[in-house]
């Protein structure tokens, strides 16, 4: 009877798989010809970036298509990358099995999550064409690459291998390539362009990996390539452990099934986070558990009673058990640095406002939200602005309607930052473009499409303030580039107009060419602050100068102050003024007398920077006239600073969380002594 | 009318211009240029001259802001121009200055319509006419028909007399777009009154129907706005033969300000009123009871319609009765119509019906 049974089941599997792809094909991203090509490259691209982060390789990925029958819509579909390869007894399980994998049982951010990821892509191949996949894979250390063909036996669920030898993988230049995995494979899929296509799709990825070297063959074999950025790799993520918040009855169940824990107290703060030895024992007094129940023995209703008191609906007299949040270094946010070189190196702009907000928790799910906002010429003033959505580093492309990250931008009232909106509703008209990254251990999706983020309030909120505040970075940069252009106009008509109506109509007059010191001090009538930051193409330096004309008929004194990147990096050099730090980010000079008609010249170099890492530098002032192009220093940023050092020097806190961006705001930072503060900040001048 | 057409007042005037920025920078201030105000708030009837002139408001252009600066510069670029172009003997178009402005480096021209003004500009603080800068119009002057004799001097130097009704053809004399005494002569007429219209096809119409010689009456198509060319040589033929003028234009707003701008000075060009406007001519038709009593085939008034007669309304060249009384009565029957809904009658109406019947209450026939 036995054996009847198992070949019923082995039957039923067999129905099962082709027909578990046919009816799934729109889960699985094969539903349309167009979109199976992207599917596809979209397997093979996140197979090779994973591999590639886990061996801490820096990748090189190279992804071709070539149209084999264009009245039958078959394509060829080539990837390779510079990865660890697949050892030779793994290639089968890789290409040929359904769900392998460890990911799947990891708590972690990892981009494939649930999908059938490249087995899906051999099955396609399979059933369109017949053919079988090709995978060309070498290890580091042998001297020898392997070479197969991977097929589907449907039947059995299980991969067919057919022609497998080793051979030599040479490059195109004849040299030996040392390791990486090269596959090839035929499918009946359409090659398209525009915002749903392989190209937007590897654009997008070179984005949110700046640390990825990605070349791309279209079908008409143009060459597209997205160098790499950065040599820094993602931050390696651990994996943690299930938090009671987030855990759903079923999962309990097989995990108190598997365990091989006696006791449950243990099995309590062993397999999860955020489980102290307090809180396991009050979980089990919630749940009316002994802490000794062995977890293998216990009912269905024993369980239901521990998740309750995981959920807070069981309390111990009305009090919720206090659990600590999951740890969240499981997660690898893209971060500020690399999300504006990644923007900057494929649209090619002026402004750009990142912001990384620190992690948070929802319902036991560590997660954390990155945004990104480019803007300027380059890009359609009078069309929606571009929504570039991810999750996990993988580009979503599909249903931006129905995504919550397209939802908390389209919450935002952007026209009060400067850009149009009808109604103050729904994606905003501009030159510009919005990223949004979610980096998270559990990523919802609405469907097994994995393309749009379903609602949650936590994710919603954070990205929307992560909106606001590169909003306000946004208008304050417009609201900057219209002083500086008034002020451009402003010296413009002293330096140029204004000496050129002098010498005509001295020359029409024949008479002496005047001076033009009163009159400019007459039409500018303000002291006017200039500044330049520009990337020394020589030396791999930004140099920064900032110049101080004094237009009025008195003389002044100021402190100047400006903001540089500090803490990416960054080191003041070539600063013949001296000056002083002031406080982390903030470096300050004294101006002592400035004669009506004259000007101060600051001149100072950054070093550790990268070509359009800094492009712009905010300078403040203290004094009592206001000057044109810098902000006065505010009283309560300075109380701010004060406030956060003093922090800084009573605790050794090393990683205190930051959730100011960059550009604009005073880190708690090293202060050289007090004197220096009055001297700045303290007394007027 | 004597006009100043004296090349050492021109750039003497012209200097003056240059002087008020020079003196001011001596000084330490900003350089400026002081002009009247070109608006209908600043237009006042002068009695003695019998037409509409510029007020006393003034504005001064200083160069505190770029724009203003830069329309400095390119009025002393244009006075240096005019200067080489009085002393070599030239003359060039506004167009042809406008492009030449293109080797100005910063005072070089940021569209023709700046190039116009600051001409117009110029003309104003000097008292000049744009003839003594040596620069002419791109706009083409008018087409003349009837028993009227000039001595035009031609391009060889040579004078010539035209008969602009013997010596034409159908499209009657072209006016060329100087027509002061040195290049124009009026030499002698047969005729009892000029008629002046807006439309070509109307033009047409009484060339065509032989009204010229049967109503003994010299015909000059307007094209819309006359140049100032047309309303000089209808000024000087009013003037200097003493002959009557009657406009006969469309019956709705903008005409009615073609007829002010020939009878009383148009608002851009009132600094040279007194050589352009003929206070004389009278208003033929369409007027507002025309529209009525001839029962003509006529549009609606559209926004900008009504928007220009209560703009009309408030103009002092309209203030009289007779003009109130027409544009309020405009506004209330809200219709405008064309002179060539005449024809709705045939097409000798005009000439046959209409026009005599005008001119009977006028005294003219």
């Amino acid at each position: 009877m036995a054996g009847i049974a198992d070949k019923m089941a082995s039957n039923q599997k067999q129905i099962a798989i082709s027909e578990f792809f046919e009816k799934n094909k729109h889960f699985l991203g094969f539903d349309s010809l167009p979109r199976s090509i992207i599917t596809a490259v979209k397997e093979a691209v996140d197979n090779s970036l994973d591999a590639c982060e886990e061996a801490r390789i820096l990748p090189e990925i190279i992804v071709k298509i070539t149209k084999i029958d264009v009245k039958k819509d078959i394509l060829e579909l080539q990837t390779e990358d510079n990865g660890p390869g697949i050892p030779q007894k793994s290639i089968e399980k890789v290409f040929g099995q359904l769900l392998f994998g460890s990911r799947f049982h990891a708590i972690r951010q990892s981009r494939g999550q649930q999908g059938i990821g490249i087995t899906g892509v051999v099955m396609y191949s399979q059933l369109t064409t017949g053919k079988p996949t090709h995978v060309l894979s070498k290890i580091s250390g042998e001297p020898t690459a392997v070479s197969v063909n991977i097929g589907l036996d449907t039947r059995k669920n299980k991969a067919v291998k057919s022609e497998q030898t080793r051979i030599i993988w040479e490059r195109e230049d004849m040299s030996l390539k040392e390791h990486g995995v090269r596959v090839t494979t035929r499918m009946k899929a359409k090659y398209q362009r525009g915002r749903q296509s392989v190209f937007q799709y590897l654009r997008m990825t070179s984005i949110v990996n700046p640390h990825a070297e990605i070349t791309f063959v279209d079908p008409d074999g143009e060459r597209f390539h997205w160098p790499r950025v950065t040599e820094r790799l993602p931050t390696k993520v651990d994996a943690i452990k299930p938090h009671p918040h987030g855990i759903e009855l079923g999962q309990l169940q097989r995990m108190c099934r598997e365990t091989s824990d006696s006791r449950i107290s243990v099995f309590l703060r062993q397999n999860f986070s955020g489980v102290s030895m307090r809180a396991a024992k009050e979980l089990c007094e919630a749940a009316e558990l002994s802490v000794s129940t062995k977890p293998k023995s216990m009912k269905p209703d024993d369980v239901r009673a521990l998740l309750e008191a995981f959920q807070g609906e069981r309390t111990i007299g009305g009090k919720v058990i206090k659990l600590l949040s999951p740890p969240t270094n499981c997660l690898s946010p893209i971060e500020e640095m690399l999300i504006k070189k990644g923007l900057s190196k494929t649209i090619d702009s002026k402004f750009i406002a990142t912001m990384t907000r620190a992690p948070t928790v929802s319902h036991g799910n560590p997660f954390q939200v990155e945004v990104g906002l480019i803007f300027g010429e380059g890009m359609s003033a009078d069309k929606h602005v571009e929504v570039l959505r991810f999750a996990n580093r993988v580009p979503l492309m599909y249903q931006q309607g129905g995504c919550l990250l397209t939802k908390a931008i389209e919450s935002v009232d952007w026209r009060q930052y400067g850009l149009e909106q009808a109604g103050g509703k729904g994606v905003p008209k501009g030159p510009a473009a919005v990223l949004v990254h979610l980096a998270s251990t559990n990523v919802q999706f609405t469907s097994e499409a994995k393309e749009a983020l379903s609602d949650n309030e936590f994710v919603f909120e954070e990205t929307r303030k992560a909106m606001l505040e590169m909003g306000r970075g946004l208008r304050k940069h417009l609201e900057k580039k219209k002083k500086m252009a008034k002020t451009r106009e402003k010296f413009e008509l002293i330096n140029d107009i204004l000496p050129a109506i002098a010498a005509k109509s001295a020359a029409i007059l024949e008479r002496p060419v005047p001076d033009l010191a009163g009159s400019i001090t007459k039409i500018m009538s303000a002291v006017i602050c200039n500044e330049t930051t520009i990337w020394n193409k020589e030396t791999k330096q930004t140099d920064v100068s900032v110049t101080l004309f004094n237009y009025t008929t008195r003389a002044r004194s100021y402190s100047l102050l400006v903001n540089w990147p500090e803490k990416s990096g960054a080191d003041i050099v070539e600063n013949e003024r001296g000056g002083r730090k002031e406080a982390t980010g903030i470096w300050g000079w004294k101006i002592e007398t400035l004669e009506p008609g004259e000007q101060a010249v600051l001149e100072y170099s950054l070093s550790g920077l990268e070509k359009g890492d800094w492009t712009e530098t905010e300078v403040f002032f203290r004094g009592s006239q206001d000057v044109i192009g810098a902000t006065k220093l505010d009283e309560k940023m300075l109380v701010e600073i004060r406030r956060q050092e003093e922090v800084l020097t009573q605790s050794e806190e090393t990683n205190v969380e930051s959730e100011t961006d960059s550009e604009s705001s005073f880190e708690p930072g090293v202060v050289e002594g007090d004197s220096a503060q009055t001297t700045l900040f303290g007394g007027d001048v | 009318m004597a006009r100043v057409n004296d090349p050492e007042l021109t750039k003497a005037r012209l200097h003056l211009v240059v002087e008020e920025m020079y003196d001011r920078i001596v000084k330490g201030e900003p350089p400026t240029m002081t002009l009247p105000v070109r608006t209908k708030n600043n237009i006042g009837f002068d009695k003695k001259l019998g037409v509409y002139k510029y007020g006393k408001k003034r504005s001064t252009r200083d160069a505190t802001s770029l724009g203003s600066a830069k329309n400095l510069l390119r009025a002393l670029h244009v006075v240096e121009f005019i200067e080489e172009m009085i002393e070599a003997g030239k003359s060039s178009t506004l167009r042809e200055m406008y492009y030449i402005s293109e080797g100005w480096g910063l005072g070089k021209f940021g569209g023709q319509n700046e190039s116009n003004n600051l001409a117009e500009d110029l003309e104003v603080v000097t008292s000049c006419l744009r003839e003594d800068f040596k620069l002419r119009p791109e706009e083409d002057g008018a087409r003349m028909i009837g028993n009227v004799t000039l001595n035009e001097l031609n391009r060889r130097g040579q004078w010539m007399t035209i008969n602009a009704r013997d010596d034409v053809g159908d499209s009657g004399y072209g006016l060329p777009y100087n027509v002061e005494i040195e290049k124009i002569q009026l030499k002698e007429h047969d005729v009892k009154f000029l008629m002046a219209i807006e439309t070509g096809g109307m033009f047409d119409r009484l060339v065509e129907n032989g009204f010229d010689e049967e109503y003994d009456c010299g015909l000059i198509h307007l094209k819309g706005q006359p140049a100032r060319s047309t309303r000089r040589i209808i000024k000087r033929m009013n003037e200097e033969w003493d002959l009557p003028v009657v406009v006969f234009l469309d019956g709705d707003p903008w005409s009615f300000r073609i007829f002010a701008s020939i009878a009383y000075g148009a608002i851009k060009t009132a600094h040279i009123s007194e050589y352009l406007a003929t206070p004389s001519a009278s208003y033929l038709g369409i007027t507002s009871d025309d529209i009525l009593a001839y029962d003509l085939p006529s549009d609606d008034l559209s926004k900008k319609d009504i928007e220009a007669l209560n703009a009309e309304l408030t103009d002092p060249r309209f203030a009289d009765g007779w003009w109130q009384d027409q544009i309020n009565m405009m506004l209330e029957i809200g219709k405008k119509a064309e002179q060539q809904s005449l024809a709705k009658y045939g097409l000798d109406f005009v000439t046959d019906t209409y026009l005599p019947e005008k001119l009977e209450e006028m005294g003219l026939a």
